[in-house]
């Protein structure tokens, strides 16, 4: 039973952390990307690769990841949403993220095979039941980038000009910031962070190219229900549906997952739409 | 106007050529193609009124497929209906999950909407291959054929072909009457729709239910089609087929997505290497269409046609009416 929470936690850990690289992306260009979930596809993959296959060390495993994120991150900047945030027509952008997200899920799955691979292990520890670092790994560095990003947001230079975007872009750019620089930088932090899930939840997760799909729509619900924009609604969103997807697996069968899932957006949404810490937003003219 | 008495020509062809077409080629296997393009154009036919007119992205129509397609072989092989009879229930079937899943989702924002539709899709490939008293698991169930006439591939053809043409006749319909103007009115603006008083929240869902009836339509037919089904056959994958299809065809032009989805189903069909690659494929086609040609093919072709005829473009052609603006601004000064 212990094993059941602390694994549920885990997979929390996990979708806060997706639900926290949606926020990334969304502060700066109100985008929802449905490619959010292959960062951690694409990190993980590379890793496992590097490190098992090529014998790579660890660290280089590590950064190589977090350069794929990166990369990964600024390109879909530039391929698919400069353009689209451009033409400011708000249906077009879930096309074009869709359309990267396939093609990215295909690519990985046609170099890389479709079955699951394992995932090296990031620590040298014997398998300690629920203090493995499989489960622990997730759910600290989860706290962690939320801490983070919340110091980043209230500190840093760059991180107020993310604020001052997500609340309204126009007089940021009135005030001479560089929005589409802005834009950019945040794909690529959306990226690494991406990528450091990917690279944290391996062990739980495996290398699947199929994670992708899985996960952005995990961490999309972890994010609706936590309420868009807030890191602690993402935290707690992922919990919730971390615990519930575990003890539904437990107790009903791992075949329930998503029903269970589905149903808890759709109800907190029709009760709740801006989320449980979201803030709401009435003006639609 | 020479194209109003162009268009039923067209249209008459079109259809000659299609009826035909069981006697022009002898391939059993093109025919068999033609006649999968039919069964995907019955789902596409009234998705493209949910996506292309209303603007709702509904990325799970493979659901409702896969349902409409168990639907039919249950109730047509295990329980020995009518396979009429069990086409018609499994399209019922459909509309009343269409109306289940549309209730509570078609009222949240574009994204949100998208999201819960994948989630059906992914939930229901789960579930077939869970339920397994019901489903055979990932064993798979055979499909039953239609009674004499369209037990050959000509027959199911013309069958297929028939349900088709019924299927676009009622969209474009719909398309063009009052319903039509509803959609495109909210797409567009939601807020200028209520404010001229369409029900938004109706219409949608009286879309999505009709769209879900055609969807176990195709479904029935599509099992048929394939004479077996597994889990397999109805993956996410084929969801983002039909909607590509709609999309690089053109949003809100009745024919554009049946030239899509006739491409996008015969390429890899008739391009045995294509196969392999065709999922990258329709995204790269998605992105490259969304990025060029946000309009899709439909609407570049009526760009030309109507250059072709040398219609003058109406977005130039507004000229201010200098005389009686200068007229009525000296009457205002005098």
């Amino acid at each position: 039973m212990l094993l059941v929470i602390v694994s549920g936690l885990a997979l929390g850990g996990l979708y806060g952390m997706t639900a926290l690289v949606y926020n990334v992306m969304y502060s700066t260009s109100k985008v929802l990307s449905f490619g959010t979930g292959q960062f951690a596809m694409v990190g993980g993959i590379c890793t496992a690769w590097l490190v098992l296959d090529l014998h790579w060390p660890l660290w280089a495993g590590l950064i190589a990841c977090l350069v794929s994120g990166a990369a990964f991150g600024w390109l879909s900047e530039v391929i698919a949403v400069r353009r689209i945030v451009a033409a400011s027509d708000e249906h077009l952008w879930v096309l074009s993220t869709l359309a990267l997200s396939t093609m990215v899920q295909e690519a990985m799955s046609l170099v890389w095979g479709t079955d699951p691979t394992p995932f090296p292990r990031v620590l040298p520890q014997e398998f300690a039941g629920i203090f493995d670092q499989k489960f622990w790994l997730p759910m600290i560095l989860a706290v962690l980038m939320a801490v983070g990003l919340e110091q980043f947001y209230r500190r840093s230079m760059v991180g107020k000009l993310f604020i001052a975007m997500s609340e309204d872009s126009f007089a940021a750019r009135a005030r001479g910031v560089a929005t589409d620089r802005m834009r950019s930088l945040s794909y690529v932090l959306a990226g690494v962070l991406g990528a450091l899930s990917g690279f944290a939840g391996g062990q739980l997760t495996f290398a699947d190219f199929a994670l992708g799909t899985a996960l952005g729509l995990s961490g999309f619900i972890a994010l609706a229900v936590g309420g868009i924009g807030s890191s602690v609604g993402a935290l707690v969103g992922g919990a919730i549906l971390g615990m519930l997807t575990s003890l539904t697996a437990h107790y009903f069968g791992a075949e329930y997952q998503k029903t269970i899932a589905i149903g808890l957006l759709i109800l907190l949404l029709v009760v709740r739409p801006q989320g449980l810490f979201g803030t709401t937003q009435v003006r639609q003219v | 106007m020479t194209h109003t008495r162009i268009k039923p020509v067209v249209v008459g062809l079109f259809a000659l050529l299609a009826v035909a077409l069981p006697w022009m080629t002898g391939n059993v296997y093109y025919l068999h193609v033609a006649t999968l393009i039919g069964v995907y154009w019955v789902l596409i036919a009234t998705l493209n009124l949910l996506v292309g007119f209303t603007g709702q992205l509904s990325v799970g129509h493979v659901g409702l497929l896969a349902i409409g397609a168990y639907a039919f072989c249950l109730l047509a092989g295990g329980q020995g209906w009518n396979p009429f009879l069990a086409l018609l229930a499994g399209g019922a079937i459909c509309a009343v999950i269409g109306l289940l899943l549309g209730l509570p989702s078609l009222r949240l924002p574009g994204f949100y909407f998208a999201m819960a539709t994948l989630a059906f899709g992914l939930i229901v490939s789960e579930l077939a291959l869970a339920e397994q008293w019901l489903t055979n698991g990932s064993v798979g169930m055979p499909a039953p054929s239609f009674p004499a006439p369209f037990d050959t591939p000509g027959g199911f053809y013309w069958l297929v072909l028939g349900i088709a043409g019924l299927v676009t006749w009622m969209t474009a319909n719909l398309a063009r009457l009052m319903w039509g103007r509803a959609m495109v009115a909210l797409r567009d603006s939601t807020v200028a729709a209520s404010s001229v008083a369409v029900p938004i929240y109706r219409t949608k869902l009286i879309v999505f239910v009709f769209s879900g009836f055609t969807a176990g339509i195709a479904g029935g037919l599509y099992a048929t089609s394939q004479t077996y089904i597994t889990p397999d056959a109805f993956i996410v994958n084929l969801g983002i087929y039909f909607f590509v299809a709609i999309i690089i065809g053109g949003r809100g032009v009745i024919i554009g997505p049946f030239i899509g989805a006739a491409v996008l189903a015969a390429i890899p069909e008739l391009v045995g290497p294509l196969a392999k690659y065709g999922t990258f494929f329709y995204g790269l086609i998605l992105l490259i269409v969304v990025l060029v040609l946000p309009g899709g093919f439909g609407e570049l072709i009526a760009t030309l046609a109507a250059k072709l005829r040398r219609e003058p473009q109406s977005a130039t052609s507004i000229e201010p009416d200098l005389p009686s603006l200068r007229n009525a601004v000296r009457g205002q000064k005098a």
